[in-house]
C-alpha cells in the first residue's frame, strides 16, 4: 500500500461509513440508493458500471457504492470491496427463478477477507409486488441463519414506497458504529 | 505495510530511557517537517503539473459527464495513484538522499491527529474518487468547450448551427463553439 492510500485509511473522518450495495441484476439497488437519496425514481435503467452517492444522515456521512449486478458485471464487485464497513444486499423478492444463484452469490461475497468485519443488512425488496416472497421466507431460502462470520440482518422493504429503507440505514449505521466509534 | 501494522508496531516501540527519546525526537520532527515542506514544492512545479496534465490528456476522452460511473474508471484511477505516489517516492529520494518512505508513513502514523494543513488535504484528494472523476470531467469539458486556436494555419472548421445554416471560418477568424 502507498502513500495516499495510508494517508487516506489513516485519516478517515469520524462518523464516515463506507457501504457496498450488491446484488443480483434487476434487484432495484439504483432504486433503493435513489429512493433514499429523494430523486426520481421513475427513469433508472440497468447499471452497466457503478454509482456514488454521498449522504448525510444522522449526523454521518454515508459514502454509499451501488455495482451493477449482471452476471458479466459480477467479477468486478471486488474492486469496490476496499475499506468497506457495511454492505448490504439486495434481493428481488418476486424472482423466485433466481434466489438459489442469489445465495451462491451472498455466500460466496461472505469468504472475502476484504469484507470481513463488515455488517450485512440483506432487503427482501419489492414487497410492494404480488407474489413477492416475505423476509422470513428469504432468510430460510438464503440460509441466513448459517452466516456467523458477519453481523446480519434481513428487513422487508420496497423501494417504490419506501418502506423500512430508513430502518434498515439506521440498523447499519447502529451496528457499525458500536464497532467502530465506540473504540476511542 | 498497513497502515494498521504500522501503528501497532509504533505502539510496541519501547524507547527505554526517555531522555534519548526526548533528543531524538526533534531531530525527527525536522526531518518530518523537511520531507512535508519537499511535499508541497513537489507539488507546486511545474514537472508534477505537466505529469498530471498528459495523465488527463491521455485518458480524458474516457469520461463522460453522466451520473453513472464506468468500472474503466477504477482502473484509471488506480494508475493515477501509483503514478503520483511514485513521483512523490522518487522526487523525495532525490532531493533527501536518506528518505524512506516507509519511515516517513510511520512518522505519518505517529502523528495522525495533528495532521492539518492544506497539504493534507490536497494529498487525500488524490485518493477521492469523486474529486478525481470532477477533475477530469472539468478538464474535459475546458478541452471540448475551448476556443478554436487557428494560430497554426488555414484550417477549416464547420460550427453547428440551430437554423441549418453552414459558417466557415477560414484562416485566422476564430469562432468559439459555445
Amino acid at each position: 500500500m502507498g502513500l495516499l492510500t495510508i494517508l487516506k485509511k489513516m485519516k478517515q473522518k469520524e462518523k464516515e461509513v463506507r457501504l457496498l450495495m450488491l446484488g443480483l441484476d434487476n434487484a432495484g439497488k439504483t432504486t433503493i440508493l435513489k429512493k433514499f437519496n429523494g430523486e426520481d425514481i421513475n427513469t433508472i435503467s440497468p447499471t452497466l458500471g457503478f454509482n456514488i452517492k454521498t449522504l448525510e444522515h444522522r449526523g454521518f456521512k454515508l459514502n454509499v457504492w451501488d455495482v451493477g449486478g449482471q452476471r458479466s458485471l459480477r467479477s468486478y464487485w471486488r474492486n469496490y470491496f476496499e475499506c468497506t464497513d457495511g454492505l448490504i444486499w439486495v434481493v428481488d423478492s418476486a424472482d423466485r427463478m433466481r434466489l438459489q444463484d442469489c445465495k451462491q452469490e451472498l455466500h460466496s461475497l461472505l469468504l472475502e477477507e476484504r469484507l470481513a468485519g463488515s455488517t450485512l443488512l440483506v432487503f427482501a425488496n419489492k414487497q410492494d409486488l404480488p407474489g413477492s416472497l416475505s423476509s422470513e421466507d428469504i432468510r430460510k431460502t438464503l440460509d441466513l441463519d448459517n452466516i456467523k462470520s458477519h453481523h446480519w440482518r434481513i428487513l422487508p422493504c420496497s423501494a417504490v414506497t419506501g418502506e423500512n429503507l430508513l430502518d434498515g440505514v439506521d440498523w447499519i449505521i447502529d451496528d457499525i458504529a458500536s464497532r467502530i466509534f465506540t473504540m476511542d | 505495510m498497513e497502515a494498521s501494522d504500522v501503528i501497532s508496531e509504533l505502539q510496541c516501540v519501547d524507547f527505554g530511557e526517555e531522555e534519548i527519546f526526548t533528543s531524538c525526537s526533534n531531530e525527527v520532527d525536522t526531518k518530518f517537517d523537511l520531507t512535508i515542506g519537499h511535499i508541497e514544492d513537489i507539488i507546486m512545479e511545474d514537472k508534477f503539473q505537466t505529469l498530471q496534465n498528459n495523465f488527463l490528456e491521455k485518458f480524458y476522452s474516457e469520461f463522460d459527464d453522466t451520473e453513472e460511473n464506468k468500472f474503466i474508471y477504477t482502473d484509471i484511477h488506480k494508475d493515477y495513484i501509483n503514478l503520483i505516489e511514485k513521483c512523490l517516492e522518487e522526487e523525495l529520494s532525490g532531493r533527501m538522499p536518506d528518505f524512506s518512505m516507509q519511515e516517513f508513513t510511520r512518522q505519518l502514523a505517529e502523528r495522525k491527529d495533528d495532521l492539518e494543513g492544506e497539504i493534507f488535504e490536497m494529498l487525500l484528494t488524490f485518493s477521492d474518487f469523486v474529486a478525481f472523476k470532477d477533475m477530469f470531467l472539468d478538464y474535459k469539458a475546458a478541452k471540448e468547450g475551448k476556443t478554436i486556436d487557428l494560430s497554426d494555419g488555414l484550417t477549416v472548421t464547420s460550427v453547428d448551427m440551430p437554423s441549418g445554416c453552414d459558417l466557415f471560418s477560414l484562416n485566422g477568424q476564430s469562432i468559439s463553439k459555445d
